[in-house]
């Protein structure tokens, strides 16, 4: 268990979360090579099935990355991000997954260094959790 | 779309910014044994001349109908590759691009094997993905080269004579009988030191002269349907009704002062507001020789929670002006917070209290008390309640959205905020522009302004205008979203999720959403219960795709 | 609309426990509307089906498919008999008449529910659904200012208020409003007062299971 290197995938919006990930590179800011970015123009386009897909497709854990509140380029797609999260969590504990494994986060495109620290706290927790139970093959 | 897939993949080097992590030969290799993928080549700069002389000979040597770069962001590049694809004479929306170098190569640095196993899986992905792309074409609409400019107080005016003076007709609508606005009323404008009525009458002069400004006072606005370049409008003056075609539109409703009945024993004449003062000013009808203003009245409580911004300018402005009138004035400022923002601002605020105004802070939970001639106030110096004599209570009230606003924001589908003020598409960066394309906003209908900052927003807000009305057609790229309509149920879901409120039902009893005002944002797209809206610019097969090649199969 | 929810996963999984092959079933119609059980609601419970198999290690192959309307034959049968062998049971995701359908037209398949139907309603927002017809087949709103007592009053009361009423809410629940409060300020708006003095007609309760036929519609013998 101590080798395990969780996969994470990222939902990203173009406006904010992408482009705070963009600067934490420009920063050359180090964080765990965990992640996987999926880009989409707003939070608000990651539905309930997309996050339940990327688990089902073997990730240890799935974060949506959107703007903050109140600062979503689409007025309120981070919003919708937020509870679509949140429902997905309901579901998965009701098949004993834990709900941990999928989160919302939300920052700034000037947020570099929050988009790092999010991919090192996120990969803390997915290891602290550890292997989804929908991939065992993989050690 | 039969075709059979020629995915072509190429791997910048980005000098050693990616290749000094990366083992780019490495990533060619595994790139080149992906599925659909034809050919896998590296680049030292792929978005050098050499680099995009690449791609374009790559697709024309392996026919290829699908382009992956893997190299910086596609924030920064994407526009380039994109324009490459189209001179190699595919779509340019059939290409992906993956970012191995700020999401990879530069935050990976000291753990290279790692990072080259993250650089494999993303450009996994992008491939995967990319079997999926679909063209994306755009769309053209004309431009009417006309101008609807709402409101004539000095924003109103300013953009419409900022609009002609580069060549476009305007029609200019006022619900009042006479044009000019809030400034009508006004004396004198600070720190210009201008009068109010120069100001006015010089622009309504010159709007009244302008032939390519067509104004109506006593007007109603009654219905907009349409979109960017192409709006229908219907007003009425009067008892005639007017439609008209304009391709933009522009919000200079303004505001008006808050009346404050109830308030501090307001009563319009020994209790009066700044407007009102103004209006004496200008007459030289004052008398009063103490006298006490008190700011935030009726703003910054919990149900008008936020600062006006110009009335504690406004407050310091006129006790200059009677100062003035009157030498031996004694005149108090009882203020919460003040508001003198900028030079000019800050020296007339010393200029003021060098004048003798006096300023006496007091705290909302002891607001100052007026009665019979005295104003009682709690001195935090002096830690105890004193009497101020008051021939003249005048109180600073914030400016408040008109009563129509509602009205107006509903008959264009822009939104207001919980003031009633109309709401920019976002603060900084785009202020003077609504969500909605094509309609623009400027002065107090967005929030209490200045003279100066209403007419720098006229300004702005005529120049976002002049983009859309230099053009005879609009370009639309077409990554937006579409109603396939065998497939609704009609159940309203994207008509209650739109942030724009872009979907209506359509004559044949289904959703549907105009290309032209879809923003694309995706949120009715994944809401949709009936999957039926097809979003081909970022697809659900696409995000499928992506989420299957996760994991190396 | 007809308004249904999602039964909890432990017991839609309890269910479809013995079967390998399941064809999820989703309708087009009123369950779409209300989403509990269109296109895609169908996708997320096949894939909560499967993700909750493979980390039991068990097998399961799941169809996603979806009929126009659930309750009509005509909508189910091609979809069906198209896949007849390809499934064990059938987890229908629409209401309970279209759970019926499906069974009444294949006989020899096993259909379960995957939704509670729970009543016929109105889209209040969205995301909120409320009850507003109880199908008593003898309908009073003509007389009750369009606020249907049968429904919303908790004792379906059709001659007025009960003593429990106070302050124009209902005993059984402070966020209920007494329908008949509410009946009684919409006549005295529409200025109809007078319809409460009418005598309250017998009501015609139906018998169940209803049956309405229209002799002018079916089909006729030809030969």
């Amino acid at each position: 268990m101590d080798n395990f290197e969780p996969l994470i995938a990222v939902f990203s919006c173009h406006y904010c979360s992408y482009a705070a990930a963009d600067l934490a590179g420009s920063s050359r800011i180090q964080y765990p090579p965990n992640i996987r970015i999926i880009k989409v123009p707003c939070t608000g386009r990651v539905s309930v099935n997309h996050i339940l897909m990327a688990l089902e497709d073997g990730s240890d854990g799935v974060y949506v990355a959107g703007c903050l509140k109140g600062t979503c380029h689409f007025i309120r797609g981070n919003y919708k991000a937020e509870k679509r999260v949140q429902y997905v969590k309901d579901l998965l504990s009701e098949i004993n997954i834990e709900p941990e494994r999928v989160q919302m986060y939300f920052m700034s495109a000037a947020e570099g260094t929050k988009f790092a620290n999010v991919a090192l706290e996120m990969t803390e927790a997915i290891k602290k959790i550890g292997h989804s139970p929908l991939n065992k093959s993989r050690s | 779309m039969n075709t059979e897939l020629r995915i072509g993949v190429f791997i910048c080097h980005c000098g050693i910014n990616i290749a000094g992590v990366l083992d780019i030969k490495g990533l060619c290799e595994y790139a080149k044994a992906l599925p659909n993928v034809v050919t896998a080549q590296a680049n030292l700069f792929t978005c050098a001349e050499t680099g995009t002389s690449a791609i374009k000979k790559a697709v024309k040597d392996n026919n290829l109908n699908r382009v992956v770069v893997a190299a910086c962001t596609p924030r920064t590049h994407e526009p380039l590759f994109r324009a490459s694809c189209k001179e190699a004479g595919i779509n340019p929306f059939l290409f992906e691009m993956v970012n191995i170098r700020e999401h990879c190569s530069w935050v990976h640095r000291h753990n290279k094997d790692a990072a080259q196993a993250k650089a494999g899986d993303l450009i996994r992905m992008a491939v995967a993905k990319a079997a999926f792309l679909e063209p994306i074409e755009t769309f053209k609409s004309k431009v009417e080269p006309l101008t609807l400019v709402i409101g004539s107080g000095i924003a109103g005016m300013t953009s419409a004579l900022a609009l002609a003076d580069q060549g476009f007709e305007v029609i200019l609508i006022e619900k009042e009988e006479n044009m000019g606005g809030l400034l009508r009323h006004l004396h004198k404008i600070a720190p210009a030191n201008v009068a109010a009525s120069e100001l006015i009458e010089e622009k309504i002069a010159a709007i009244k002269k302008n032939k390519r400004i067509k104004y109506f006072t006593s007007a109603i606005l009654e219905e907009v349907t349409g979109y960017v370049g192409n709006f229908s409008v219907r007003f009425s003056c009067g008892n005639d009704s007017y439609t008209c075609k304009v391709g933009v539109i522009i919000v200079a409703t303004g505001g008006i002062p808050l009346r404050p009945e109830g308030l501090f024993n307001y009563d319009g004449k020994n209790v009066i507001t700044q407007s009102e003062l103004e209006i004496k000013l200008k007459k030289r009808d004052i008398e009063a020789k103490s006298i006490v203003m008190i700011q935030c009245a009726g703003a910054r409580i919990p149900e008008r929670n936020y600062c006006s911004r110009i009335c504690c300018m406004v407050a310091i402005k006129n006790c200059l002006y009677l100062k003035d009138i009157i030498k031996d004035a004694k005149i108090f400022v009882l203020f919460r917070d003040i508001q003198a923002y900028g030079v000019e601002n800050e020296a007339l605020l010393l200029k003021a209290r060098e004048a003798g105004v006096r300023f006496i802070r007091y705290r909302p939970d002891t607001p100052p008390v007026v009665e019979n001639g005295k104003v009682k106030i709690y001195h935090p110096a002096m830690g105890k309640e004193i009497f101020l004599p008051a021939d003249l209570v005048v109180l600073s009230t914030p400016i408040v959205a008109h009563d129509d606003a509602e009205s107006i924001s509903r008959i264009l589908k822009v939104p207001i905020n919980g003031n009633k003020f109309f709401l920019e598409a976002h603060a900084k960066l785009s202020p003077l522009d609504f969500a909605f394309n094509g309609i623009y906003l400027c002065g107090n209908a967005r929030y209490p302004a200045t003279v100066r900052e209403a007419t720098c927003q006229a300004l702005g807000a005529a120049s976002r205008a002049c983009i859309t009305l230099s053009h005879d057609t609009i370009e639309r790229v077409g990554t937006v979203a579409s109603v396939q309509e065998e497939l609704c149920s009609t159940c309203f879901t994207c008509i209650k999720v739109c942030p724009y409120n872009v979907p209506y039902i359509n004559e044949r009893g289904r959703a549907e959403i105009e290309p032209m005002q879809c923003q694309g944002c995706g949120i009715c797209v994944a809401e949709c219960p009936a999957e039926a809206i097809e979003f081909k610019y970022i697809s659900d097969k696409q995000i499928m795709a992506a989420c299957e090649a996760l994991l190396a199969s | 609309m007809i308004v249904g929810e999602r039964k909890p996963m432990e017991e839609l999984l309890g269910m479809i426990e013995d079967f390998e092959r399941i064809l999820v079933l989703g309708c087009k119609g009123c369950v779409t509307v209300c989403c509990a059980g269109g296109p895609k609601e169908v996708k997320t419970l096949s894939t909560l089906i499967r993700m909750d198999r493979k980390q039991k290690g068990r097998k399961v192959i799941t169809i996603e498919a979806s009929t126009e309307l659930q309750c009509e034959p005509e909508s189910i049968r091609p979809i069906l008999e198209k896949m007849a062998n390809q499934y064990d049971v059938v987890l229908s995701m629409a209401c309970g008449a279209g759970v019926q359908t499906v069974a009444k037209l294949f006989p020899d398949k096993l259909v379960l529910p995957a939704l509670n139907t729970n009543f016929t309603g109105i889209a209040e927002e969205h995301g909120v659904w409320t009850e507003a017809c109880l199908a008593c087949g003898d309908c009073v709103l003509g007389r009750t200012a369009g606020i249907c007592p049968v429904t919303l009053c908790a004792k379906g009361l059709l001659n007025g208020p009960c003593g429990g009423a106070s302050e124009g809410k209902c005993e059984v629940s402070k966020d209920q409003p007494c329908a008949w409060q509410e009946i009684y300020h919409a006549l005295k708006r529409l200025n109809r007062l007078h319809y409460l003095k009418q005598k309250p007609q017998v009501k015609d309760w139906p018998v169940h299971p209803g049956r309405v036929v229209r002799e002018d519609l079916r089909e006729v013998e030809t030969t």
